[in-house]
């Protein structure tokens, strides 16, 4: 059981990844409160990008701005050494901060989901474990279901159809669930690993 | 100071909107966490706070059977069964993970996923909802039962088949083969090529990954 007990956090340059993560947090926070206060639309508009934005029609979508830019910051932050995950979920907060204020709520509420929706995506992509891909897709799940509901308050509130439709996700998410589980038990039995990777059983 | 003051009367009048703003920036890092957590059985439990989180934006979008149902279903009843799953897997796995390279598709579903928020924020964005004006019926249970009884009866009634069929399913595929006892003779399985078995039969069948 030594294993279990090491620390799995790896602790070697540690705060150099930390001060990057950190540095990139308050850039990040400066760009929405920028975008908040009108400060980045008056700063593009006197850079002379006026005339641009209107030809590319980004004239009211000054927000798609300051994501652009925290994204691609973010992504330089990560390439230059900062700790991945830290980068990720400011940046993923920073810009839905930007993307949503002064939005209508039922646009909020779609454009969380869509952002857990992509988390969901990604992690299902990315992780090793087999169990890890049934979390994310249960979260992808979820984010259907929040769009489902929002429709059902601000567009459809007489008949909740979105509610209707939400509860049969539900009960098809909780089959899923218990099905995936069980094959991937059966699979470990199998084969004593649950590492995507090494599942080549139709492979020839 | 002054701020300050701007920003409390804002909180004040715009309740709803602060409290999705506070349940948005649960549910984000949560999610983060469960996909990211290098132990895998905190981002088991880690499950709980983005379905309990989910559960809270239900509540204010006034849907108040939905987030009971959540709250019961998702943030009980599935994240059990995955840490379950995940105790009875090997969780040890992922301080392995450690040494191997990062997976050589971080980058592509990296891009992926930003093309794919980029998309659905781009196609929502623009203000062509015929929004609807109405207040939801606080008494919205009631609808819904109704719904579910008649015009939703024949998908209500398939989706309990289907709960019986993934109940049988899941109970037959994660049944464990009984273990045999040596000298124990079964009824027609105990014959090979004319001779009785040793009952070591299951020594053969190595996991396949041991071998590895």
């Amino acid at each position: 059981m030594t294993s279990a007990t090491q620390p799995i956090i790896n602790k070697q340059s540690d705060s150099t990844a930390l001060a990057f993560a950190v540095a990139y947090t308050i850039i990040t926070f400066c760009i929405v409160a920028a975008y908040a206060t009108g400060f980045l639309n008056g700063l593009l508009l006197g850079a002379g990008l006026g005339p641009t934005l209107e030809s590319w029609q980004l004239k009211d979508y000054t927000e798609l701005i300051a994501f652009v830019m925290i994204v691609i910051l973010g992504s330089i932050v990560a390439l230059m050494g900062g700790r991945t995950s830290v980068v990720m979920a400011v940046g993923t907060i920073g810009s839905f901060f930007a993307l949503t204020l002064n939005q209508h709520p039922l646009i909020q509420y779609l454009t969380l989901a869509a952002v857990l929706f992509a988390i969901g995506l990604y992690g299902m992509v990315v992780s090793r474990n087999a169990v890890r891909v049934l979390m994310s897709i249960e979260l992808m799940l979820n984010a259907v279901n929040i769009n489902l509901v929002a429709f059902a308050r601000y567009v459809d509130p007489i008949h909740i159809k979105g509610q209707i439709f939400a509860i049969f996700i539900l009960t098809v998410a909780a089959a899923e669930a218990a099905v995936g589980l069980a094959i991937v038990l059966s699979i470990y039995r199998n084969t004593s690993t649950v590492d995507m990777e090494r599942f080549n059983l139709l492979k020839w | 100071m002054e701020q300050y003051e701007l920003l409390k009367g804002w909180a004040e009048t715009n309740i709803e909107s602060t409290m999705f703003y506070i349940l948005a920036m649960m549910a984000i890092p949560f999610a983060y966490g469960v996909i990211l957590d290098k132990a895998i059985i905190r981002s088991g439990f880690l499950l709980i706070g983005v379905f309990g989180s989910i559960c809270g934006l239900f509540l204010l979008l006034q849907a108040q059977f939905l987030a009971l149902a959540q709250l019961m279903i998702y943030a009980v009843g599935i994240t059990l069964v995955i840490v379950i799953a995940l105790m009875l897997t090997n969780p040890r796995m992922e301080t392995i993970r450690q040494a191997e390279p990062a997976s050589p598709n971080q980058l592509g579903a990296f891009m992926v996923a930003v093309g794919l928020f980029m998309t659905i924020y781009l196609s929502v964005r623009p203000e062509t909802w015929n929004l609807s004006s109405e207040n939801l019926d606080p008494a919205n249970v009631e609808l819904i039962g109704r719904a579910l009884c008649t015009d939703y009866s024949l998908p209500f009634e398939f989706s309990s088949v289907l709960l019986l069929a993934a109940l049988i399913g899941a109970v037959m595929l994660a049944k464990a083969d009984k273990p045999r006892k040596k000298g124990e003779d079964d009824l027609e399985y105990s014959v090979v090529d004319g001779r009785p078995a040793t009952g070591d039969r299951h020594a053969e069948h190595e996991p396949v990954g041991a071998k590895r």
